[in-house]
């Protein structure tokens, strides 16, 4: 009866940041390697009886409670098969979990469209050795300080290898301009009652029931379920995560913004593409070509760089305050194109070839930006960019589905089959295509394609791995090792 | 520069059509390169590649080991697939990523062969999320099988265990062979010499004897399914 819900014992020993994400400005996860297997483990000992000073505590979902003060720091641990290994799982244990995460992202690179600039075979220290990689400690914090207090503390018990700075940019928004972040899974029973949202609102795209996220729940394949890795102390109610470093070519981005607007002028169907109609009440002191900028940064992401979806930004007209929301779905007139990066990636109840796949696929994202800061008036070409979390029960099943099927290929509806993500996708300039919408010329008006070509790779990957995040039953597991 | 072959090189040469060379080599050379240098069994299905046209019309070629090959063990196989037709086609209509499919009863194996878009586990998948009393129905017929039923809850061992017995393709350009064989075995930036391209197919070979000779031909390259069903207007 319960099976699909959490009990307050199990939401309890979740690892934060997975249900409900940190609204923390700050990150750092430390790529740790685990040289002396007798201190890591009593440093995961530690780490989960909170009873040391010198080692920080997992952080676990806790339910907000009044009175309580949130955390300012927050400490989790996730574990790559080879960090395991390392710490002595057995060989048995180690074999239980699924192949995609034995062989560990640098093996997946192809259906990740990890080749090219993107290949691991680039990627800097310490992805170059992916056996050194053994786990990825993610810190979050109100203050940068915490962030070197929390990183010594780890550094006494693990040969620190790798560090990543992240931040939150103002207003939720992401390297590229566009609000984040806006459509999360929900989950059944976890979320509040009902499919509705903060402001009472129907929401159209369904809760997930928790098998989605926590392993050993129910998935929304009715009788599929997900392999919990062995012991059961160690695997039940984990779950996985892909951590992907992701540069972005932000005056890439911005170049290719204004040549097209100048391409689409000069051609002579400026005019009608979809989204005009909606420009002036989403940037209403943009004019021309900054305005068309807007309008096809719009089509390519499926929502304004403001958050707000192509398919709701008319209720601006009505509602100038109005803000984005994520209830709409895609209907066969959607004026959103097909191959916009969250339609393809996110199709909701919209139709797709794989039938059964709607709201399969879903994953839990927690990112940060990372790298120097940007000024699009002063062009340079340091690293900048977002580390990625991509979180779920089966990587295979989740995220590597989106990746090789959808994100790139574009296997979901006949029209974008054979083109890739314009934002994410392993687009080359020579191959790569992106069909806008334009309203056509005669009455009564509907919708058109338009094809642009040479859409260049703005995401490269640096860098990433594979890990699992386990509750702290299973961190506890770790601890007690005696191999 | 070359010239007129030497003596040694028209002797050497002619080795492989001498009887008593072709005795050696199937009783001793063989063997002994198979002992010194073994070739791992390589993975079966078609490899992930960047072109989007590599990534449609994949060909699967599943064999899979009758736990009874007698005539009996093949009737009760034949009635198996005969009894699940119409979830098959409702499988296929689900998926919606495949271009066709067949079973075939060969040797001591009943063979599944299919040609289908995009990722292979997301096809095992779907498929299994469909219709996995199908598969548990023929996973009853295999070797192997027992282990893995009810398939829906094992759902990555099974779709392994697919990979597994997925016949290796041998690439379409022979020297990609020593790619395959040097990633299978952890080696990089090695030199090879075309000359030793025999010898390591036939090493090879010793290790995937049953194989797909090439990835398949298509006849309309880059095409998808759905792209097919949509233009002959039969709704995808």
């Amino acid at each position: 009866m319960t099976a699909g819900y959490l009990v307050e014992d199990e939401i309890g020993i979740v690892q934060g940041n997975i249900l409900r994400g940190y609204k923390l400005p700050y990150v750092r996860h430390l790529v740790l390697e685990v040289a002396d297997r007798t201190a890591a483990r009593a440093f995961l000992g530690a780490a989960v009886a909170g009873d040391n000073p010198d080692v920080p505590q997992i952080t676990t979902e806790q339910p907000d409670r009044p009175g309580v003060p949130k955390a300012t720091v927050t400490f989790n641990l996730g574990f790559t098969w080879q960090g395991l290994k390392a710490l002595g799982l057995a060989d048995q244990e180690l074999r239980s979990f699924p192949t995609e995460f034995i062989e560990g992202m640098t093996r997946r690179a192809a259906k990740l469209g990890d080749f090219g600039d993107s290949d691991p075979c680039h990627w800097p220290s310490p992805y170059r050795q992916p056996d050194r990689v053994h786990v990825i400690a993610s810190v979050y914090a109100t203050d940068e300080g915490e962030l070197n207090t929390v990183q010594d503390q780890v550094s006494r018990s693990f040969k620190v290898i790798g560090v990543h700075n992240g931040y939150a940019l103002p207003e939720g928004k992401v390297y590229f301009g566009y609000k984040d972040g806006m459509s999360q899974p929900r989950f059944v029973g976890f979320h509040g009652s009902g499919p509705r949202d903060g402001k009472n609102h129907r929401i159209v795209e369904p809760e997930d029931p928790l098998g989605t996220v926590l392993l050993g729940k129910p998935t929304r394949l009715r009788d599929l379920e997900y392999a919990i890795p062995q012991p059961d102390q160690l695997g039940r109610l984990g779950t996985f995560n892909a951590f992907r470093v992701l540069q972005q070519d932000c005056f890439g981005f911005e170049d290719f913004l204004t040549s097209t607007a100048e391409l689409l002028q000069k051609q002579g169907v400026a005019d009608r593409l979809v989204g005009n109609e909606h420009a002036k009440l989403v940037y209403p002191e943009l004019k021309g070509r900054d305005a068309l900028r807007e309008v096809i940064a719009a089509q390519l992401c499926g929502r304004w760089r403001t958050g707000m979806p192509m398919q709701l930004a008319g209720i601006l007209k009505s509602n100038p305050d109005a803000q984005p929301s994520n209830q709409f779905d895609y209907g066969s007139h959607a004026l959103c194109p097909v191959g916009s990066h969250i339609r393809r990636n996110n199709p909701r109840g919209g139709e797709v070839v794989q039938r059964i796949a709607n709201f399969t696929r879903r994953l839990i994202r927690r990112g940060m930006c990372y790298g120097h800061p940007l000024d699009l008036k002063r062009p340079d070409n340091l690293e900048r960019g977002l580390l990625g979390n991509f979180i779920g029960a089966s990587l295979g099943a989740q995220f590597e589905a989106v990746m090789c099927d959808w994100l790139n290929l574009g296997l979901n509806s006949p029209e974008i089959t054979g083109s890739n993500d314009p934002l994410l996708g392993a687009n080359t300039v020579e191959t790569s295509w992106f069909d806008l919408n334009l309203w056509t010329e005669v009455k009564p008006k509907t919708i058109e394609k338009h094809r642009i070509h040479g859409l260049p790779r703005f995401v490269t990957t640096r860098g990433g791995a594979y890990t699992f995040l386990p509750t702290v039953a299973g961190i506890s597991y770790l601890a007690g090792l005696r191999s | 520069m070359t010239s007129t072959p030497s003596w040694l090189d028209r002797f050497v040469d002619g080795l492989p059509d001498k009887g008593w060379f072709q005795f050696l080599a199937r009783n001793l050379v063989v063997p002994y390169w198979v002992w010194r240098d073994p070739r791992p069994k390589l993975p079966g299905g078609p490899r992930s590649a960047p072109q989007s046209g590599e990534n449609l019309q994949r060909m699967m070629n599943l064999i899979m080991p009758l736990k009874d090959p007698s005539p009996i063990g093949r009737a009760k196989a034949a009635l198996v697939v005969a009894q699940n037709v119409d979830e098959i086609f409702a499988g296929l209509d689900n998926v919606g990523t495949v271009h066709n499919a067949r079973f075939l009863l060969l040797g001591n194996n009943l063979c599944m062969i299919s040609v289908y878009d995009g990722d292979f586990t997301n096809y095992i998948r779907d498929f299994i999320a469909t219709i996995g009393s199908v598969f548990d129905a023929i996973m009853d017929l295999v070797e192997g099988g027992d282990d893995l039923k009810p398939t829906e809850q094992n759902i990555e061992r099974f779709i392994d265990w697919v990979h597994a017995h997925d016949l290796f393709q041998v690439p379409d350009f022979p020297t990609d062979l020593f790619t395959l064989q040097d990633e299978a075995r952890g080696l990089t930036g090695r030199d090879h010499s075309v000359l030793s391209l025999p010898r390591d197919y036939i090493l090879q070979f010793h290790a995937n004897p049953d194989v797909s000779l090439g990835g398949g031909y298509r006849a309309y390259p880059g095409v998808s399914a759905a792209q097919i069903r949509e233009s002959q207007g039969m709704g995808w």
